[in-house]
């Protein structure tokens, strides 16, 4: 289990084993600027501030390219934490809060059955 | 002599096996043939021997194929697209599977598009002599067959122009700016009488929106939603009702991010002499969306 923390609200979530940034970020019931959810578009990218991300499944270079990586930037769909991460939104997007039952500070960690991307 | 429709979509994939997964379990395909990296898939309501291609690495639109009647069309669509200014070339017989001799077409948005007249006829799954109505094997949602296909444009008007004057499709719903100023920022146009083979918006080049598969009715539509949730697959948008063709519709997104819908209706017909039906910008989203009325702020950002 890993810890997300957004900014600029400094906001955190547990991230399960395996579970990607905008899984961990939608479980506790936040949102923010998202596309596809499936690696496509590139919408969702976010920059990696500090710690580590993994890609678990192929990205396209024409969705995040090598230089885009170098420079600091995930997809926040597709990126895996395997360090506490800390991220930053884009520039004019942020954090809403769809789920008004508790909050992200109420994410533990393991996501329970069903739920999924 | 002219156009009869979108006989296939050619697009890239992340990963082949998530893809397999999803155009045959969750949308229903069955798979024709496959090589290493490469697909082949068709509906059961079809008769050619694929309408799908997946190919893996990357994302995105490879091309569109669609199914012209004669050889003497081919020679002449190719001839007008070269006159509109287009560039074309020469498609051998072979080099698309089971596909005839062809003409590729470059879009002045720069998507590929492949006219041909010949491919492989395999029949559907019901057959052609005392059929029944449907197969009842079929997996998941059950898709009758890939029914149009949206790309977005930077100039929609020029492409819309090219279908028009070169390939003799007829606009069946554009979207302007308004009527004293109508700049065209999408158009719905047809070849056959159905509302849309191919439409366009206004967008970045050579991208792709989305391709579409043709299901029953409307509760076939909440059925395909209910799959959907069982699969875990992205939506997009829906179910709701288009204003423009009238169908009802999903959007949702493949493994890789490519985006599919599922649609049904054909809310009516398109004769050559249809009165093309305009809607304004400000009154767009609803010919979008027509219930919410509302776009969703993915819908028309979002490619692949």
């Amino acid at each position: 289990m890993t810890q997300v923390t957004v900014l600029p609200d400094d906001v955190r979530v547990a991230a399960g084993d395996g579970e990607t940034v905008l899984a961990a970020l939608g479980r506790a019931g936040l949102k923010y600027r998202i596309g596809c959810r499936r690696g496509g578009c590139g919408i969702c990218k976010l920059q990696l501030v500090a710690g580590e991300v993994r890609y678990e499944r192929p990205v396209a270079e024409s969705v995040l390219s090598d230089d885009e990586k170098v420079a600091g930037i995930c997809l926040s769909c597709r990126a895996v934490p395997i360090t506490n991460i800390l991220v930053e939104l884009q520039e004019g997007d942020k954090l809403r809060r769809v789920l008004p039952y508790g909050f992200a500070s109420g994410n533990t960690g393991a996501p329970p059955k069903g739920s999924r991307s | 002599m002219s156009v009869m429709r979108l006989g296939f979509v050619h697009i890239r994939v992340t990963d082949l096996e998530e893809s397999r997964n999803h155009y045959t379990n969750t949308l229903g395909m069955d798979v024709v043939h496959e090589e290493p990296g490469k697909l082949w898939l068709k509906c059961w309501d079809e008769y050619d021997h694929h309408s799908l291609v997946l190919e893996e690495g990357g994302v995105g639109l490879v091309k569109l194929g669609y199914k012209v009647e004669s050889e003497a069309d081919l020679v002449s669509y190719e001839k007008r697209a070269q006159q509109f200014g287009t560039t074309t070339g020469r498609v051998s017989k072979g080099e698309n599977l089971t596909v005839g001799d062809g003409v590729r077409i470059t879009l002045p948005s720069e998507q590929n598009i492949e006219l041909f007249k010949d491919i492989e006829f395999t029949g559907t799954k019901t057959g052609s002599l005392n059929p029944d109505p449907w197969p009842r094997e079929q997996k998941g949602i059950a898709a009758h067959w890939i029914d149009h296909a949206l790309v977005p444009a930077e100039d929609p008007g020029l492409v819309e122009k090219f279908f028009m004057d070169v390939l003799d499709f007829h606009a069946a719903e554009r979207a302007i700016t308004n009527p004293s100023h109508p700049e065209v920022l999408g158009s719905w146009l047809a070849c056959g009488e159905s509302p849309h083979d191919f439409a366009v918006v206004k967008g970045p080049n050579a991208k792709l929106h989305h391709f579409a598969f043709h299901l029953e009715d409307w509760s076939a539509i909440l059925r395909a939603g209910d799959i959907m949730s069982m699969d875990d697959v992205s939506i997009d948008f829906g179910p709701t009702r288009h204003g423009i063709t009238r169908g009802t519709t999903i959007y949702f997104f493949d493994p890789s991010g490519n985006r599919n819908e599922v649609f049904a209706g054909l809310g009516y017909r398109t004769f050559p002499d249809f009165p093309t039906v305009n809607w304004t910008e400000d009154q767009l989203a609803k010919g979008i969306f027509y219930i919410q009325r509302e776009l969703n702020d993915t819908f028309l950002t979002v490619y692949s």
